[in-house]
């Protein structure tokens, strides 16, 4: 990874024998100071030659012209790492910090990379779509510090205090954090995988590789879904802090994940409610079926803490989360129907399937306040944040976890500008809070859409609406995820072929296998994507020097 | 042994799915309703002016065409379903009542209902929505879900009589069924047991494939037949086994695992009868359809259940069977790319030898591989381990 002295003394020498006084002198300085202050235009970056080779890291950051730059380092790279700081003082002090950091494996990989995940998910962004896309991983990388801190500060096995411990509760991530908001005065409700599993899979692609290992060194084969694998092996080899007196699991997404519960709770072995959702859930029938689940859930959660429901807590909750979705829809139709969307694709996607299966925290709504002001510039304004757009393109099925930026590189490299994606569209609708029933009622619907059951397994016709959000976002192409150990998607793919076919759409397949790079590795995957923009859109790239080069060792 | 009477025809029977009684029943004016999984219960398909046919795929080896529409990366089992029905194999149906209990036979029936696959006039395919526990609401919910999507549908398509009474009479077909599969694998506890693995496995398995009102008398001929039927002095096998799993139809897998020394004695596995041979009783103040719903969440030992007791509990049925059934250890298998089952094979294979000192083998295998050797190899050594094993104990005691 790094060059030693001696080579470096060496490249100074042969560049300094190499110096072309000429050069000097031909050089355009006009262009240089204007590529200075504003950055060079795209289609003249040439970001690939930043990577120092096979490691995907960069020998510097980009040179973004003034303005950029100096926003990158002050109020990006300065800024978090100063909130870095002071987010573990606040929610939970430095003992707590450094007791987790020693004890948890995918606590000791990833909190350092983190600022490498910032850079990989904007590089190339500039204005308005850097800050706002920055402001979505801002607030993140907050909640992802206040979820680990509570984890920690609460981990009975490792010096964490037994007063927290009591006060909060664990659920599977596919537990929609909301269920919870009744008791949110005086309990926290933090899931069991979403840092130990789902972050630290995008921050540094390495270290969920250990868990996946771990699973199948008891016997499991390599063929289930691997973020079930990977869920199941942080507790096959005991990493997960003992911060909760109880849990609440789901059978969201699929049969691996219902396996996974099953073998989780083998190893936990703690009171625990399994709340499976409707798969037919179109099914009027099952609502009702819903409905009484989340109560006996409630019922249970009541027994495990002491504390009686509170609806009133419960409606304040769902009116805070209620406004987080009409932003939400408002930056869909500035997506949908302008230029200007300042938000880009994995920016997009994390946050919101973050937020929305987190629950309402007040880091959200303080980043919609701040992403709103910018929305409603660049509409003003009618600022194009990606003005070399080739191709909108929406993101369908489920996404890659280690490269979930493979959306900064295909706008970079090719003007793929990627719109919109499956995993956004998930939770589409507000939660009505004037009756308990209408509550109940929308909140067992909210629920049973949950990540991919709506959209991956749980009703083939779902999976074709793809077709409909390609016409309401204005997209003109499809980037397929093709999670080769996802059996939901697999058991559609000839169907979609046929569908893609027969309505001549641009589809490009990406196989990929969620957390798993060793499956498929970035590479291959920008492989793929180079292979159908030259092959069938015989169109040249924006960018060349990103269309090979060797990522592997990256975080 | 002398060979049983019927077991040719029985084979003969589950050549392929729509086989001499299925066509016999059609013929006869029954509509043929085609299902995958054990939680759409049979008894309700077998109503008068119906009857139910679980669906397999014999001798599918090379799911080509279902591979393009389901990839290479899904369960042989469901492939095999589309290839057959791809083929026209399945044409016979009128129905297909569909379960989402496991997700590639869901996708297989959800292309039967987006494709024009079955070529029958009258086919539709119905989904019922199955629960993941067996509380209270659980129960409703499934009894809800079969009146409105098992009975109301061949009622409202093909005017079948849904009454209690009918229902009554439907059970207490099934039951006869049950308590005569029940008679015939009871002998599977017998010291030296007088009937194989592989015998049971067919006899059971036409109960499933075929329409009971036509499998029924050979059946009690069988069991006639098995109260006066000797064991072989020597027996052939040398250990015996309980073989719990996925999905399995191929009575050639108990067959394979019988060449090896171990016999067979009970099946828990998808197309098992331990469960899902027991007598449906209807409680007092029940109706039919209830007796049935709760009848069939109580029994299933399904990976699906996801309640705490429910799973330990699993564990429990097995060392149970181990006991009943004098078996000397336990083979657990899945299909590659069962996510149920890789996982309970996976656990099964870590609880049952830590937790009950049963000795376990866990096996992966394809829907169709009755020629494997590497599984041949894998019985072989198991048996010789058990043997080693009950050797050692002997000569500690």
């Amino acid at each position: 990874m790094k060059l030693n002295i001696l080579e470096k003394v060496k490249n100074v020498a042969k560049s300094i024998s190499e110096f072309d006084v000429n050069k000097l002198k031909e050089a355009d300085y006009k262009k240089l100071a204007k590529d200075f202050v504003y950055g060079k235009p795209h289609g003249e970056r040439r970001l690939g030659d930043l990577y120092l080779p096979k490691t995907g890291l960069y020998k510097h950051r980009e040179w973004r012209g003034l303005k950029d730059t100096f926003y990158y380092f002050n109020m990006i790279w300065l800024y978090n790492y100063a909130h870095m700081v002071t987010d573990i003082m606040k929610y939970g002090g430095l003992p707590a910090f450094v007791r987790g950091l020693w004890r948890y494996r995918w606590m000791g990989q990833t909190y350092l990379p983190v600022m490498h995940w910032f850079d990989r998910g904007l590089e190339g962004l500039r204005g308005e779509a850097l800050r706002a896309s920055a402001w979505h991983y801002r607030a993140m990388t907050s909640e992802t510090i206040r979820q680990f801190m509570r984890m920690f500060a609460a981990d009975v096995s490792n010096g964490g205090s037994k007063e927290l411990h009591d006060h909060t509760l664990a659920h599977d991530e596919t537990v929609w954090g909301g269920i919870f908001y009744p008791w949110r005065n005086n309990f926290d409700d933090v899931p069991l995988q979403m840092i130990p599993y789902f972050v630290t899979c995008h921050v540094n692609n390495h270290t969920v590789l250990h868990y996946i290992d771990a699973v199948q060194s008891i016997g499991l084969p390599g063929d289930p879904c691997p973020m079930c694998q990977a869920e199941a092996g942080i507790f096959v080899d005991d990493d997960m802090p003992d911060y909760y007196p109880a849990f609440v699991t789901s059978n969201e997404a699929c049969d691996g994940s219902v396996a996974t519960s099953v073998l989780q709770d083998w190893m936990i072995n703690k009171p625990l409610f399994a709340m499976p959702q409707p798969m037919q859930f179109d099914d009027p029938l099952v609502l009702e079926h819903c409905e009484r689940e989340i109560e006996e859930c409630w019922k249970f959660i009541e027994e495990q803490t002491g504390q009686p429901f509170n609806f009133e807590l419960l409606k304040e909750y769902l009116e805070k989360q209620n406004k987080l979705q009409e932003f939400e829809w408002e930056k869909w139709d500035v997506a949908a129907n302008t230029n200007y969307y300042p938000i880009n694709g994995v920016a997009q996607a994390l946050y919101r399937i973050y937020q929305s299966q987190d629950g309402y925290r007040d880091i959200w709504a303080e980043t919609d306040k701040k992403v709103r002001k910018i929305l409603n510039k660049v509409v003003e304004k009618k600022i194009d944040s990606f003005p070399l757009t080739r191709h909108r393109v929406i993101a369908w099925s489920c996404a890659p976890l280690y490269y979930s930026n493979w959306c900064t590189w295909a706008y970079n490299c090719w003007g793929l500008n990627c719109i919109i994606n499956r995993d956004s569209l998930m939770f589409d609708m507000t939660i009505r809070t004037d009756t308990y029933e209408n509550c109940l009622h929308d909140m067992a619907v909210y629920h049973e859409w949950a990540p991919m059951r709506r959209m991956a397994v749980g009703g083939m016709h779902h999976i074709f609406e793809l077709w409909d959000y390609m016409e309401r976002f204005h997209c003109d192409m499809v980037m397929m995820y093709d999670q080769l150990q996802c059996k939901g998607m697999q058991g559609v793919h000839g169907l979609f072929e046929d569908e893609f076919r027969a309505r001549n759409i641009h589809a490009i397949w990406m196989p990929h296998a969620l957390p798993d790079k060793r499956v498929v590795s970035r590479a291959e995957i920008r492989q793929i994507v180079n292979d159908y923009m030259t092959t069938v859109m015989h169109e040249e790239p924006l960018d060349p020097s990103l269309l090979d080069f060797d990522d592997g060792e990256s975080w | 042994m002398r060979d049983l009477k019927h077991l040719i025809e029985f084979e003969d029977l589950l050549q392929q799915a729509n086989n001499d009684l299925v066509k016999q029943a059609r013929s006869e004016g029954k509509r043929a309703l085609g299902y995958t999984c054990s939680f759409m219960p049979e008894v309700l398909l077998d109503l008068p002016g119906c009857f139910g046919v679980r669906l397999r795929a014999p001798g599918c080896v090379s799911p080509d065409m279902a591979t393009y529409y389901m990839s290479g990366r899904t369960c042989h089992y469901g492939r095999s379903l589309m290839e057959r029905a791809l083929e026209g194999g399945f044409n016979f149906l009128d129905a297909q009542m569909a379960t989402e209990t496991c997700t590639v036979t869901c996708r297989f029936q959800e292309h039967l209902q987006r494709m024009d696959v079955i070529q029958n006039p009258d086919f539709f395919c119905e989904f019922c929505d199955v629960p993941f526990k067996k509380t209270e609401n659980s129960l409703l919910h499934y009894k809800t879900q079969l009146q409105a999507h098992v009975l109301d549908k061949l009622k409202e398509k093909f005017g079948i009589d849904t009454s209690d009474e009918a229902l009554i009479k439907a059970i207490e077909e099934h039951n006869e069924v049950c308590r005569l599969i029940t008679e015939i694998g009871s002998y599977r506890k017998l010291d030296n047991p007088t009937i194989t693995g592989y015998e049971f496995h067919v006899i059971n398995l036409v109960t499933m494939v075929c329409p009971k009102y036509l499998i029924l008398p050979a059946l009690r001929e069988t069991a006639e037949e098995m109260k006066t039927r000797k064991a072989d002095p020597k027996p052939n096998w040398r250990i015996k086994v309980v073989l719990a799993g996925a999905e399995n139809d191929m009575p050639e897998f108990t067959n394979l695992i019988e060449s090896c020394g171990a016999l067979v004695v009970a099946d828990r596995h998808c197309y098992g009868s331990l469960p899902g041979r027991e007598e449906i009783v209807i409680k007092e103040g029940e109706t039919p359809l209830a007796a049935i719903a709760r009848h069939y969440i109580e029994y299933s030992c399904c990976p699906r259940f996801m309640p705490q007791d429910v799973m330990r509990g699993r564990k429990q049925y097995i060392a149970d069977l181990c006991k009943e059934y004098k078996a000397d250890g336990l083979i657990v298998e899945s299909n590659k790319f069962c996510e149920y089952w890789s996982y309970e094979r996976t656990i099964d294979a870590v609880v049952l030898p830590r937790d009950f000192g049963i000795p376990t083998c866990s096996i992966e295998k394809e829907y169709v591989n009755s020629a494997s050797g590497q599984l041949r190899t894998r019985f072989q050594a198991f048996v010789e381990s058990v043997e080693i094993k009950k050797l050692q104990e002997g000569e500690g005691a």
